[in-house]
């Protein structure tokens, strides 16, 4: 017998089906991960399940079944939900105390010895015991997911809805949720849904359910769906060029035999399989060399001692770095340990407190300084913010002529971009029409259109389905390769942090490490991948 | 630097007319709004409801009773008593009661002064004070008395002093306040909220062209707005009469419009969200705006405000706009209201430009 | 009904209200309104700048003049131009009428001739212009009567007019009243609106959808708080009527104030509707504006008394609450009827009804699920 039982769930938008006849099972004490994704239907199931959004079909938890958000009300005081979204269902105006008094008070909790000793633990596994009275608005994105996360469990829910709880989290907050999650389904027997971005986490889950274009493809635990991609995982070969086949991360992969390896898959080689399996064209990626002939040099940019203060609060303290051509070099750190203030420092956004700023060995002191540096720099922000009222086209054209660009240079660039990074189809939509993904690669674009000597990323990731970020990394290998360009990139998945030449890792504003990849591996034996360096820095 | 400038404006337009919510809100604003003030509001009396009672036994009174007719008055309605008459004017039935006593026809045939008592709703004062002077002169032609002095009065510009346009115009200059407050502001915030304010920055192009050029984009929007106003619902719909230059009047508005746009930098200089723009345009246009003389020329206002209202730049635009539709006023003597949008225009765009530019 | 759950938003609501400081507008902008319109708009004439074209200079039009020059009503200059140079001050706005008497003017009148005074008005401002040219005639009719005393022929009529309710015909008593129901149907309804749809597009409404609160205890949670604050603006614009207005009150105040909170449930309902079906704070902000503030205005009475509309306004102002309340509003301040007046009663009756019934709908329309 099921806790949780799902029959046949549709959800429609109006002509769209967000997830179709999905149906799954789960008992007290797991835990079920849902990857996919963006726009794979996991949110829309997770809202029927939660009982604020119409479906068809059936839902039945512990013997009461529900067709509509209405009946759901019968079951509302066992359900905690948390929504997508950094700090969704947080006030930014309450501290902390206020929101699990509030969060206390309209789910009618007793306020008895019971209740504040659970209160206590849950805010001293979330790390916010010193933090009550500080305000939601002020706290990092870590910690108002942790916030979110303990004001959700306050009621001790038994059927835990989290839907991306992680995205956009640093691993340290990322690792400490997860020990809050563990706590709660051994103590409390709770049923927890969760999706997520990050394969790692998905790893260690009793259940994963493999969402694909609203449907469910594949459920089964971790080993399972692993083994049932093996055969198709083998290692790193230049593929055939008529035959489909896509490498990446070391590992190629192919529904023919290869000449070559086996090699073990993880949880990534669902996704490539999957879209092999549906014939799925994965275009490769293919970028021309630079049309401006510029000599890059060595160093290509240098900060010295950069320094910024907002009040008393130091937000970068004394930090050296030093972009080459050719390079990667990975910004990670914690939420609020100081790289986007580092990262708009660099981009001439903020004025800079002390220290100095070199780019291509010239000084940055001036408006006008700042204006040359502009033109030669390129800049992907975190949600590819581009104008979301102009087509592709127009967005693109727009920048050229920013940049002071011919209409027919550009045009020309624009039409070559866009048919290597396989968007030509979509010029002329809008933004807002268009999946993450393809928007991730126009923005790119619009970040190259110029031939910039550096490249800025600020998280470009996040949210990002696998495919699409696999392919985001290709573009910037070859980009590395071809046009000798500087690259710097802020992320959260650490995974990703291994395909950079050089990690730099900020805590509280202050730099810890600057290393190769390598090296930082040979000082850190221990370690299995990145994730482990990482937390061992901030431990 | 100009192929920039006009990239720039370029993509506010297009912006603009995707924007299809505040697209619908202007053209409301400058179209069925301005109508519905301009056909919806008839200050002048019309259709005033009259009631009486009469104790005479009629002659004399139903043949002043029959004067009162339409357009001004509906047919009067009888009451039996004073009681029943003054309740109805306090039931809102009636605006004007008149009451016969038994004295009036007798009074009047023997040649005595017959005294007619009329009673006013005075909480609509206005009305019923207009309503009596209408009453004065039609008894005063039905006593015939053969005054010896006459008036021949003239209602210069606006022979049947027709409150259609009046009202009509006062609204477009307010909506052209309001938008050209707006949507300057929103322009710069939209970004802000939209998180593209960091890649704008990021352009090799000098802040003060992007300011004027995301500016000047508002301004041409204002200005076809404006011109669509004036054609379909000035002349279009309440046949306006258009005294003076046209051109007078598109000029003296471009130069407004560029005034306000420096109150909308600075609204978009201290607010985060469009909604704070809303709240901030709103305080500060609605002072603006009854300061002006829309509503009561400036010079019967308190003294303090009229001394106010010498720095609203809506004063200005207002006397200058009526004085081009109605009064038909030379160019050259427009002087004043052009010297008065310059002055304040330059100062508040000024302003508003350096406290905006501090953000880039 | 969980009142621990209620009390828990209000709470929220309120501090939330203090923090984002939009409490400022909550009691700005009624307070704003009603001065800078109770300011603002004058429908009486005072100062009007007369020029006066003497060309008789004779005893006669001497003492014309001068009851012009008594009048508050008007701002006289006498000239010596020629009439086409006083016209071209009309065009330069620096004067709003001319008057010209002709040169014959005490010659005739002694004679018994009839005689024409000239009369220019500038029309740009119509409605001004109706009145200025009352008055002017009021002024000329009272001075020839006084010239001519005796000299009346028999049979007059005589006007005996009694203002009822605002004897001194004051402008303030008549537009003051009207105002506090405008003010009082916007300012709530921008406020509800605003607290629902905020949760909306900030996403904290998960926490209503997401948990087993009720949606009767979702409204009255968010209802009161502004039902609160509102309510003590009810207070603060009687003080400005009647301290800085100096409109007089004569009936109840318990009746005013009564009716003025009901007149607020029916405003948060409206607002309360508004946030149901919009989902931005900017779209809602901008839809209550239109829905509220227009027909508030035309409604009310203030512009254009209900009994003197056409057949089609008439209708539509019954069918708003505005003027219910209003007709209830001017009664407790200029004629204090109070409840024995039976339309009083039924007025109220129908308030009462409103509120109930836009609260039932928001009940009913609002959905515990994404839409």
């Amino acid at each position: 017998m099921f806790d949780l039982e799902l029959k046949n769930v549709t959800v429609h938008y109006k002509d769209i089906v967000a997830i179709n006849n999905a149906s799954l099972e789960a008992k007290h004490g797991e835990i079920i991960g849902f990857i996919g994704a963006d726009g794979a239907g996991k949110s829309s199931l997770m809202h029927a399940i939660a009982g604020v959004g119409r479906f068809k079909g059936e839902i039945i938890y512990e013997g009461t079944d529900y067709h509509s958000p209405k009946e759901a009300e019968r079951i509302k005081e066992n359900i905690g939900l948390m929504p997508q979204g950094i700090g969704l269902v947080l006030y930014e105006t309450l501290t902390v105390g206020e929101h699990l008094e509030f969060f206390a008070a309209i789910r009618n909790l007793k306020k008895n010895n019971d209740f504040f000793t659970y209160k206590n633990k849950l805010l001293q596994m979330a790390g916010l015991l010193h933090f009550v009275d500080r305000e939601a608005g002020k706290l990092s994105g870590g910690m108002m997911q942790k916030l979110s996360l303990i004001c959700t469990l306050l009621h001790r829910p038994k059927l835990l809805i989290l839907d991306e709880p992680t995205t956009g989290v640093d691993p340290l907050s990322r690792m400490e949720l997860w020990e809050i999650l563990d706590d709660i389904r051994s103590s409390e027997g709770t049923i927890i849904l969760v999706s997520t971005a990050y394969m790692q986490e998905a790893a260690k889950m009793d259940k994963i359910l493999l969402f694909d274009e609203g449907e469910i493809i594949a459920g089964g635990s971790s080993p399972e769906l692993i083994d049932s991609v093996r055969k198709y995982t083998y290692e790193e070969v230049s593929c055939d060029n008529d035959k489909v086949c896509f490498s990446f991360d070391k590992r190629s992969y192919a529904l023919y035999p290869l000449a070559a390896k086996y090699a073990e898959p993880t949880l990534d080689a669902l996704f490539f399989v999957n879209a092999l399996q549906k014939k799925h064209t994965l275009p490769t990626m293919e970028i021309g060399e630079r049309q401006s002939t510029v000599t890059i040099p060595k160093v290509v940019m240098e900060a010295k001692a950069l320094t910024k203060q907002f009040g008393d609060f130091v937000a970068n303290d004394h930090i050296d770095m030093q972009l080459q051509s050719a390079q990667i070099v990975g910004l990670l750190g914690a939420n609020g340990a100081g790289k986007t203030t580092f990262i708009k420092m660099l981009l001439g956004l903020y004025p800079i407190d002390e220290g100095e700023l070199y780019l291509l060995g010239k000084p940055i002191l001036s408006g006008n300084d700042r204006r040359e540096l502009k033109a030669q720099i390129g800049y992907v922000s975190q949600h590819f913010a581009l104008y979301k009222e102009m087509t592709v086209r127009e967005n693109l054209l727009y920048f050229a002529r920013m940049h002071a660009i011919g209409t027919e240079t550009a045009l020309r660039r624009i039409e070559k971009y866009a048919s290597a990074l396989g968007y030509l189809q979509y010029m002329d939509a809008l933004p807002g029409e268009l999946p993450l993904g393809i928007n991730q690669r126009f923005s790119i674009t619009a970040a190259l259109l110029h031939e910039p000597v550096i490249l800025f990323l600020d998280e470009p990731t996040s949210g990002v389905d696998t495919i699409a970020r696999a392919q985001f990394w290709q573009i910037l290998e070859m980009l590395k390769v071809k046009w000798g360009i500087s690259i710097l990139i802020t992320t959260h998945y650490m995974s990703e942090a291994e395909y950079c030449d050089r990690v730099v890792l900020l805590k509280e504003g202050v730099k810890v490490a600057d290393e190769y990849v390598d090296e930082l591996y040979r000082q850190h034996p221990h370690a299995k991948n990145f994730e482990e360096i990482f937390l061992e820095y901030y431990q | 630097m100009m192929r920039v400038f006009w990239t720039i404006v370029a993509k506010e337009l297009i912006s603009f007319l995707r924007s299809w919510g505040l697209l619908a809100v202007v053209l409301y604003a400058l179209t069925l709004d301005v109508y519905i003030a301009g056909a919806g509001m008839q200050i002048k009396p019309r259709n005033v409801a009259i009631g009486y009672v009469d104790h005479t036994g009629g002659g004399i009174s139903r043949k002043i009773l029959s004067r009162l007719h339409g357009p001004e008055f509906v047919p009067p309605q009888r009451f039996l008593s004073q009681k029943a008459l003054s309740d109805a004017i306090f039931n809102k039935k009636i605006l004007v009661g008149i009451l016969f006593d038994e004295d009036f026809e007798k009074d009047y045939r023997q040649g005595n002064t017959a005294v007619m008592n009329v009673l006013l709703d005075a909480t609509a004062a206005s009305q019923s004070f207009t309503t009596l002077g209408y009453l004065q002169s039609i008894i005063m032609d039905f006593s015939k008395i053969d005054f010896p002095v006459t008036v021949k009065s003239h209602k210069l510009f606006n022979e049947n002093a027709d409150n259609h346009t009046f009202m009509a115009l006062s609204e477009m200059l307010s909506v052209i306040t309001m938008l050209s407050i707006l949507l300057p502001a929103m322009v710069f915030v939209k970004e802000k909220e939209e998180g593209t304010w960091d890649i704008m920055l990021l352009m090799p192009i000098d802040a003060k062209l992007t300011i004027l050029a995301k500016s000047f984009s508002q301004v041409i929007i204002i200005m076809v707005g404006t011109i669509i106003c004036v054609g379909f619902v000035l002349f279009g719909s309440f046949d306006i009469s258009m005294n003076g230059s046209f051109w007078a009047f598109v000029l003296l508005t471009f130069f407004y419009i560029f005034t306000t746009a420096g109150i909308g930098l600075f609204v978009a200089a201290v607010s985060k969200s469009i909604l704070q723009v809303a709240q901030l345009s709103m305080i500060i246009m609605m002072p603006l705006i009854f300061l002006s003389g829309a509503w009561t020329p400036v010079y019967a206002m308190h003294p303090v405000l009229e001394k106010l209202s010498l720095i609203s730049p809506l004063r200005y635009y207002i006397e200058g706009c009526e004085s081009i539709f109605y009064r038909g006023t030379a160019f050259i003597d427009l002087w004043p209201y052009f010297a008065g949008v310059l002055v304040l225009g330059s100062l508040l765009y000024w302003y508003g430009f350096r406290k905006i530019g501090k953000l880039f | 009904m969980r009142a621990g759950v209620i009390k828990a938003y209000i709470l929220k609501e309120l501090t939330e209200l203090f923090r984002t400081r939009l409490i400022i507008m909550v009691y700005l902008m009624p307070s704003m309104i009603l001065l800078l319109f109770g300011y603002g708009i004058r429908m009486e004439v005072t100062h009007a700048r007369i020029v006066i074209l003497d060309y008789d200079q004779s005893h006669y039009s001497q003492i014309l003049t001068s009851k012009f020059e008594d009048s508050i009503y008007f701002d006289p200059t006498v000239m010596k131009i020629e009439e086409s140079k006083a016209l071209h001050l009309i065009k330069q706005a620096k004067a709003d009428m001319i008057l010209i008497i002709p040169s014959s003017f005490e010659k005739r009148l002694i004679h018994g001739q009839k005689t024409e005074i000239g009369l220019f008005v500038d029309a740009a401002f119509p409605t001004r212009a109706t009145t200025m040219e009352s008055y002017v005639q009021g002024v000329i009719f009272q001075a020839s009567t006084e010239v001519g005393e005796g000299k009346l022929p028999k049979g007059m009529i005589t006007l005996n007019s009694r203002n009822l309710f605002n004897q001194a015909m004051r402008d303030e008593n008549a537009m003051v009243p009207g105002l506090i129901g405008l003010v009082l149907l916007v300012a709530p309804a921008i406020l509800s609106a605003l607290l629902i749809v905020k949760e909306k597009e900030k996403g904290t409404i998960f926490n209503f959808y997401a948990s087993p609160i009720r949606k009767h205890e979702f409204i009255i949670a968010k209802l009161t708080p502004a039902f609160l604050l509102h309510s003590l603006n009810i207070f603060i614009l009687f003080l400005w009527a009647t301290y800085l207005f100096e409109v007089p009150f004569r009936g109840s105040f318990a009746l005013y104030w009564f009716a003025g909170e009901i007149y607020i449930l029916i405003s948060l309902g409206i607002g309360m509707l508004i946030s149901i079906i919009t989902r931005s704070q900017i779209a809602a902000v901008v839809l209550t504006v239109i829905v509220t503030l227009l027909p508030g205005f035309l409604y009310s009475g203030i512009i254009l008394p209900i009994s003197a509309m056409d057949h089609e306004s008439y209708i539509m102002a019954h069918l708003f609450p505005v003027m219910y309340y209003n007709h209830i509003l001017y009664d407790t301040f200029l004629i204090g009827e109070g409840l024995d007046s039976p339309t009083n009663q039924l007025y109220l009756g129908i308030l009462l009804l409103y509120a109930f019934i836009l609260l039932m709908l928001g009940t009913l329309f609002l959905k515990k699920e994404l839409r």
